[in-house]
């Protein structure tokens, strides 16, 4: 077909605090078209589908290839992320709405900064700062460099978060992508030396013990990191903590 | 960002809270009811399970497990610290627990999102079922530790009852499912079965329990329904505790009720 077109609705929204209300678009379709490329076809030409005039949609975006995890969004309902969203393999109209549980800053840019205040608390990071030269750290053997790869590919896209029926305002769950991250910076010989920190973190009000085992985060998780193997073994260090804790302290 | 002045104002989208780092008790609660689950309830369902499926040999058989077990020592605390309080604090938690879920199965139609979707509505039917099955069995009506040879009718006369024969059924098949899963649930969360592959083995051995649990239980329904003769009951039950002889000779003693002799 020479004239097809593509028709997708956005939720969009002005401000952090007005009303979010619903646009049509429709675009001629191409070869190879994603949802970003979409959102860049309206930029060029902001009107709707009536043809009435409009602002460019709002959106965080940067790599463009699945990797830096800005993009994420609600596409037909799902959390994923709009430049590996290919149009040809979605059902149209494309619903496109913003992450439904993190707060609108405008159209579908998010505030997903809980994930960054979640890093912080578990202390996800390697300690090595210091005020003279400590040398050369450990070895990490290729069995650990392995399991930790796939864990060190999580991009903050907050999929994870977004499809977990336990993170909402209620529990104020950490999400499966701070565990995750738990368990690779505990997997590394000198990261190992806050493990105690991150474990006890890990117990506080919103910590692990909310975790349901719905595992919508491991099948949603773009980079197929094991997130709910890191939950179960994250789960298990935790528990051996607590039960030390109880008898040795 | 959104400042803190808009956030106040906007209350539809303030967001989730970051961890409590190190803060709070949930985390002794959630695990405490992740472990009451199993240990007393989840022992005292199998119990509970193997006893009722006594009637499967018959009234004697039947009666004389449950004399077996009003008459163990130190029953009223065993009831208590074994099975009322455990059980209370599963379920009502239970029920706090279910309702800060956030169930989004349609939008993701999950086979693991099912199950979380599952052992939420199957722990509020247990919760309901088990709440009335207690009162009727252990309070109303005949009772069973003053009269253990009562079992046997009290179970089928109330299972004679269309309504309450599917609500028993309903009632055995969520039991039997929020057990079977949640022996999965347990090993998974408390770092037993860890691998992706382990957990698919150990979320069949719980989904196997579940099935095992309920056919066993459907049996001693079909037991009590279908498989003996209607019992008659007894006048001599309707006597208290104090004033009623011992069971087992309460049908030799002449009673002052005329009806006792009559029959």
């Amino acid at each position: 077909m020479a004239n097809k077109s593509v028709l997708f609705k956005v939720k969009r929204q002005a401000t952090p605090t007005s009303e979010p209300y619903w646009e049509e678009f429709e675009l001629a379709w191409r070869p190879g078209l994603n949802v970003i490329s979409l959102f860049m076809d309206i930029a060029e030409n902001p009107v709707t589908r009536e043809g009435k005039p409009t602002t460019p949609i709002n959106y965080d975006s940067n790599c463009l290839e699945e990797v830096c995890g800005s993009c994420a969004m609600l596409i037909n309902g799902k959390a994923r992320m709009a430049c590996s969203a290919l149009v040809d393999n979605l059902e149209q109209p494309l619903t496109i709405e913003p992450f439904s549980k993190f707060p609108v800053i405008r159209d579908l840019q998010v505030d997903r900064s809980v994930l960054f205040e979640n890093l912080k608390a578990i202390k996800a990071w390697i300690p090595i700062d210091g005020t003279y030269a400590l040398g050369e750290g450990p070895r990490v053997l290729p069995q650990v460099q392995e399991q930790a790869y796939e864990l060190s590919t999580c991009m903050s896209c907050c999929c994870c978060m977004e499809a977990c029926p336990q993170f909402n305002e209620s529990t104020g769950f950490v999400g499966a992508a701070t565990i995750a991250q738990a368990r690779l910076f505990n997997m590394h010989p000198t990261g190992k030396v806050l493990k105690d920190e991150r474990l006890k973190a890990l117990m506080g009000d919103g910590g692990i013990q909310e975790c349901a085992y719905a595992q919508n985060c491991v099948e949603i998780c773009p980079k197929d990191i094991p997130l709910t193997k890191s939950i179960s073994d994250v789960g298990g260090d935790v528990m051996k903590k607590a039960i030390l804790d109880f008898f040795r302290t | 960002m959104v400042s803190t002045a808009q956030s106040a104002r906007n209350t539809a989208s303030k967001g989730v809270a970051p961890l409590r780092a190190g803060t709070g008790k949930s985390f002794l609660l959630r695990r405490l009811h992740s472990l009451t689950g199993i240990v007393p309830v989840g022992l005292f369902l199998l119990e509970h399970f193997i006893s009722n499926s006594e009637a499967i040999n018959g009234v004697a058989a039947y009666n004389s497990q449950v004399k077996l077990l009003t008459g163990l020592p130190f029953r009223l605390w065993l009831e208590i610290f074994g099975i009322f309080l455990p059980l209370a604090f599963h379920g009502i938690y239970g029920v706090y627990i279910w309702w800060r879920g956030e169930n989004n199965v349609i939008d993701y139609p999950w086979t693991g999102n099912w199950y979380y979707t599952v052992q939420r509505y199957t722990g509020l039917i247990v919760f309901a079922y088990v709440t009335y099955h207690i009162w009727y069995m252990r309070f109303a009506g005949v009772h069973l530790v003053d009269h253990y040879d009562a079992a046997f009718w009290k179970v089928q006369n109330e299972l004679s009852h269309p309504l309450a024969l599917g609500v028993y059924v309903v009632g055995v098949i969520a039991a039997s499912w929020h057990f079977g899963y949640g022996v999965f649930l347990f090993a998974a969360k408390w770092g037993i079965v860890t691998g992706d592959k382990a957990q698919k083995r150990a979320q069949l051995a719980g989904i196997a329990l579940s099935v095992l649990l309920v056919i066993i239980g459907l049996i001693s329904i079909y037991s009590f329904v279908a498989k003996f003769p209607k019992q008659q009951r007894n006048p001599a039950w309707d006597q208290p505790a104090e004033s009623a002889a011992p069971a087992e000779q309460s049908r030799a003693i002449p009673h002052s009720i005329p009806s006792s002799r009559a029959r």
